[in-house]
């Protein structure tokens, strides 16, 4: 792990652990404008009858993408744990390394080669690690677009109920807006996630 | 490297590396090498690890670097212990009980955490043994000394330094010219006359050929009094 690689590792990570922040405050918002709707729906009674169950969905697209996002803030956190011990694994070997030049001629300077051996080892593995579980949080990343994608569906059907729905036809209509606009933000966020990961070398 | 006492077992003083980045102060680093151990004392900060690790293996391999002691938490103390925990197979940490939680940001997964209590204790190094004696607030709140009693030597830390010109001998020879090297440091570092009075009082007690620093020179025979009684006389915690 060179120096460079070391920086651009934790600015991704630290990056990730920004953006899934502000999904999880869009997807909260979501679950607002699910209860907004739903009393919305209630008040109009007849005239937002298709627009009741549409509701039961972004509510439940907001859990699944709070849920998700959940779970891929945990995995972000052992991105980082890793990184620290790579990080410190790599350090440790380079200053290993200065030692052995620096041993010259020491009586025991043989004695240095199990630990210089180890630290190598737990490197290799660190970045071994590293790799499966970037390769675990971008599937993860996909799977939180899912509910982002469908979310924009719901928010077009949503308009669509809106304009039966006589004078509650503008309150419906912000919660269709807000919806796809939390959407969009959502695959945005997650767009830089995966861009972020993307400056991170897994080739080394 | 310079050995400051041969007997059974080696006390041995590392210091004055040319090679340390001009912006670090200098830190005197010592070892205690018995026949199949090693204590490391004060053993210093991340850039000097590779330096002193290589000197430690021209006496003992890695895996009889056994023991570590930090007289408190600074830096240039023990921010190589991180560096040492990736090192070393076997060792133990003495350190205050109050600095474990900080001291483990460095970072202390396989080196065991020796929780020094309040009152001190001892490093049992497998016949030589050797006193952790307080010296709280001198300068730090949780501080030790060590001091062997067979070799008469006080580790003393932060008291006594110096800071030195680089390439200084490593015994004060001019006890008094030494004095101005001193006076700062300690007044501007040491926080308390009572936690001073409390110290000297205690040290007069042990019987004491060379009181090392961890900084500048170390004082033997008749300038370990001289150092005393200066320090007695000296006001500290100026700053207020």
């Amino acid at each position: 792990m060179k120096r460079d690689q070391t920086k651009s590792q934790f600015v991704a990570v630290a990056s990730i652990a920004a953006e899934l922040s502000a999904v999880m405050d869009v997807a909260k918002e979501i679950s607002l404008a699910a209860a907004n709707a739903k009393a919305i729906a209630f008040r109009a009674g007849e005239k937002a009858k298709g627009f009741q169950p549409i509701t039961d969905f972004i509510n439940e697209l907001a859990k699944d993408t709070i849920e998700l996002v959940t779970a891929i803030n945990e995995h972000a956190l052992s991105l980082y744990q890793l990184t620290v011990n790579e990080y410190r694994m790599t350090d440790a070997y380079d200053k290993f390394a200065s030692v052995e030049l620096l041993a010259e001629g020491a009586a025991y300077k043989e004695s240095l080669q199990q630990p210089l051996n180890n630290c190598q080892q737990n490197m290799l593995d660190c970045r071994r690690d590293f790799k499966v579980n970037v390769t675990q949080l971008l599937d993860q990343l996909n799977e939180v677009m899912r509910p982002a994608r469908a979310a924009r569906v719901i928010a077009a059907n949503s308009r669509i109920e809106a304009s039966q729905a006589g004078e509650y036809l503008q309150s419906l209509q912000a919660v269709a807006e807000s919806v796809d606009n939390a959407a969009q933000v959502i695959h945005e966020n997650v767009q830089r996630c995966r861009s972020a990961l993307s400056v991170v070398d897994l080739v080394e | 490297m310079t050995n400051i006492y041969e007997g059974s077992y080696q006390w041995v003083m590392f210091g004055r590396d040319e090679n340390k980045p001009d912006l670090i102060i200098d830190t005197n680093q010592y070892m205690v090498r018995t026949a199949d151990r090693c204590l490391l004392i004060d053993p210093g900060g991340v850039e000097l690890f590779a330096p002193m690790l290589a000197a430690v293996l021209h006496y003992a391999p890695v895996d009889q670097i056994t023991d570590l002691f930090a007289s408190h938490q600074d830096p240039d103390i023990i921010s190589s212990l991180g560096l040492w925990d990736q090192a070393l197979p076997n060792a133990k940490l003495h350190a205050s009980a109050l600095w474990e939680g900080f001291l483990r940001h460095f970072g202390c997964e396989s080196i065991e955490y020796v929780a020094v209590g309040d009152n001190g204790g001892m490093i049992d190094l497998g016949g030589v043994q050797l006193q952790i004696i307080p010296a709280h607030y001198m300068h730090s709140a949780a501080n030790f000394n060590i001091y062997d009693p067979q070799a008469k030597i006080l580790m003393s830390g932060d008291i006594g330094a110096a800071l030195e010109e680089p390439g200084a001998p490593i015994f004060v020879d001019n006890f008094d010219a030494h004095v101005e090297k001193m006076r700062f440091f300690h007044q501007r570092w040491m926080p308390s006359n009572q936690a001073k009075r409390v110290w000297i009082d205690r040290v007069r007690e042990l019987d004491i050929d060379i009181l090392a620093p961890q900084h500048g020179r170390m004082f033997k025979g008749d300038d370990v009094g001289r150092f005393l009684d200066w320090f007695e006389s000296l006001q500290v915690g100026i700053a207020v």
